[in-house]
């Protein structure tokens, strides 16, 4: 039951990732203050990186539940259930929703997320064009793809891109897709490991064109946005499709805090508390630019572990914690038709000051590491990724590695390899990768 | 809350703790059958070993555990009461994030159930678990933190 008086202690605008995780943190340091959560799906929350499984067929909502049932009133929180928030006031501390109704707020995080990219394609707007972000838009695509050999062309071959292409293929679409960079997955995977990629799926009967875009879309029913239609790339080649899908990356959802007058950049910009420039005003997940740490510096990282983070610490301080967010980075858990490709980090080094080593194992697998001055900030492994999690820690801790740093590419890595005393503190203490950044 | 501690000066590389830790997550939970009878599944501890030194290593259990806050399903929880890390199978879609973000390695691709993270439970069904019972050598130990 929303409270009478409108008035909250907490709110949190956004029901996902970030949102759930700083609820459930500032609950672990107050148990008590009103809280109050807006989500503007008609749904408790759910993995949306599951979306993918749920074409597939490999999941349903009950399956995608990231929470227990009981998970807002165990935690005592006001879900606004289908209600968005339009206008945000920092000076008279008040949300207000779509329907007019206003909340006022002692502390308020915006976890707003991010949307779709829309890329100026002539005659978009003309196809009833698929995106693949949410609960929705999987809904649509298993209805689009009823009938067997549906053709489908996705433009993107990022995550969002390659996980949609197999979830369509799983649902038996003829699969085509098509990346501007030069090979997919560009900024996830380096060279080799987007080159085995494009092997598997090709392998799998996908066509998959690189170093491409589509220029234009041409629609089958002269606009009437019924149907597919053709889309003409730029070498002039012409593919027809039954759906389109389009997956070109996302932007932060940065509404109410432009309308707040919060500092933005490419995200609305937080401190290492994740405190926004307005105070009692927190950002947290795809919406936010918090500091990155492999980086040095703040980046976006629309990515689901950094966001859960991210409401983690957003969370804890809101409630009067302070502790201070370790940092982002980039990192992607990704399998495509059963080969798992693991990264983190700097995987495509900007300029030659930095070192790369590469090994190719005797399974198949490929791994690679990439240093700056002796320190990890980069990895990547594929087809054999046990362990992988303890190079992604020591770039966290930014280890220097020079004398154990040819053991890094063996399949036999681990802690045995790493000076007696780090070991014995990270064993032991349990002081290891993000952990061992955390402030007490 | 415990947590198991590896001696490594008193580790002898023998490995009976994997062997006793792949038995009791077996269906039969015998040894023998779990070898040779039935698909055996994975261990979730295990002994690093370079020249002379070894040591078994098992989930931590961590208190800010990195692999349940980036659980993408939210299969893999942390119990409030005994602090024990756990996956649920049922919940699991073998995304490995967990395996990405695990400080110590901890968590490995399931040998049995198809797209699933396997990783030490503490062994609910036992007083002791299997690999501290089983060291001849005091070389694993459980000590409350």
């Amino acid at each position: 039951m929303p409270r009478l008086d409108g008035k909250y202690d907490y709110i949190v605008v956004g029901n996902s990732a970030a949102g759930v995780n700083a609820a459930e943190a500032l609950r672990s340091f107050d148990r008590n203050g009103s809280l109050a959560i807006f989500g503007e799906e008609d749904l408790p929350v759910y993995s949306r990186p599951m979306i993918s499984n749920l074409v597939a067929g490999e999941a349903d909502l009950q399956k995608m539940r990231y929470r227990k049932k009981n998970f807002y009133n165990v935690n005592k929180i006001d879900f606004f259930r289908g209600v968005r928030i339009t206008k945000l006031n920092a000076k008279s501390r008040a949300v207000v929703t779509a329907e007019g109704q206003s909340y006022a707020w002692r502390k308020l995080l915006l976890a707003t997320g991010s949307l779709p990219f829309r890329p100026p394609i002539a005659g978009l707007e003309e196809v009833p064009y698929h995106t693949f972000v949410n609960y929705q838009d999987a809904q649509r695509l298993i209805k689009a793809t009823k009938a067997p050999g549906t053709r489908a062309l996705i433009i993107g071959a990022g995550l969002i891109g390659v996980k949609a292409a197999e979830a369509l293929y799983a649902r038996g679409a003829k699969v085509t897709i098509v990346e501007m960079m030069e090979r997919m997955l560009p900024a996830a995977l380096d060279e080799e490991a987007s080159r085995m990629v494009q092997a598997i799926c090709e392998n799998k009967g996908l066509h998959v064109i690189t170093g491409e875009c589509v220029e234009q879309v041409i629609s089958d029913d002269g606009g009437k946005n019924t149907r597919g239609g053709t889309a003409r790339l730029r070498n002039g080649e012409e593919i027809g499709f039954d759906l389109l899908v389009v997956a070109v990356g996302v932007v932060p959802r940065m509404e109410l805090a432009q309308q707040a007058g919060l500092a933005i950049n490419r995200g609305v910009l937080v401190d290492q508390y994740l405190r926004t420039s307005q105070e009692d005003i927190y950002a947290a997940g795809d919406v936010a630019e918090a500091f990155d740490l492999v980086w040095g510096e703040p980046r976006v990282n629309a990515l689901w572990p950094n966001a859960t983070l991210q409401g983690r610490y957003a969370g804890w301080n809101m409630a009067g914690g302070k502790r201070k967010y370790p940092g982002s980075q980039s990192m992607n858990s990704v399998e495509f038709f059963g080969l798992p490709v693991l990264s983190a980090g700097i995987v495509n080094p900007p300029d030659d000051s930095y070192e790369v080593l590469t090994s190719r194992m005797a399974g198949g697998g490929y791994r690679k590491v990439v240093l700056r001055d002796d320190v990890l900030v980069g990895m990547l492994v594929a087809g054999e990724v046990e362990k992988a999690g303890i190079l992604t820690s020591l770039i966290q801790e930014k280890a220097k590695v020079r004398r154990f740093k040819q053991s890094l590419l063996t399949d036999s890595f681990g802690h045995i390899y790493l000076p007696k005393a780090v070991r014995q503190a990270r064993v032991q203490e349990g002081q290891a990768g993000i952990l061992s950044l955390v402030e007490k | 809350m415990i947590r198991i501690y590896p001696r490594e000066e008193y580790c002898i590389g023998c490995r009976l703790c994997e062997i006793h830790c792949i038995a009791q997550h077996s269906s039969s939970k015998d040894l023998i059958k779990a070898f040779k009878k039935e698909r055996r599944p994975s261990k979730r501890v295990e002994v690093e070993e370079a020249g002379h030194v070894s040591f078994a290593l098992q989930c931590r259990h961590c208190e800010e555990a990195p692999c349940v806050s980036a659980c993408i399903s939210g299969a893999m929880s942390k119990d409030e009461k005994t602090g024990v890390v756990t996956n649920d199978p049922q919940r699991c879609i073998g995304c490995w994030t967990c395996i990405l973000v695990c400080p110590f390695g901890a968590v490995r691709r399931s040998a049995v159930e198809h797209k699933v993270v396997a990783k030490c439970d503490f062994c609910p069904d036992l007083e002791i678990p299997a690999c501290v019972a089983n060291c001849p050598n005091e070389a694993l130990i459980m000590e409350e933190i």
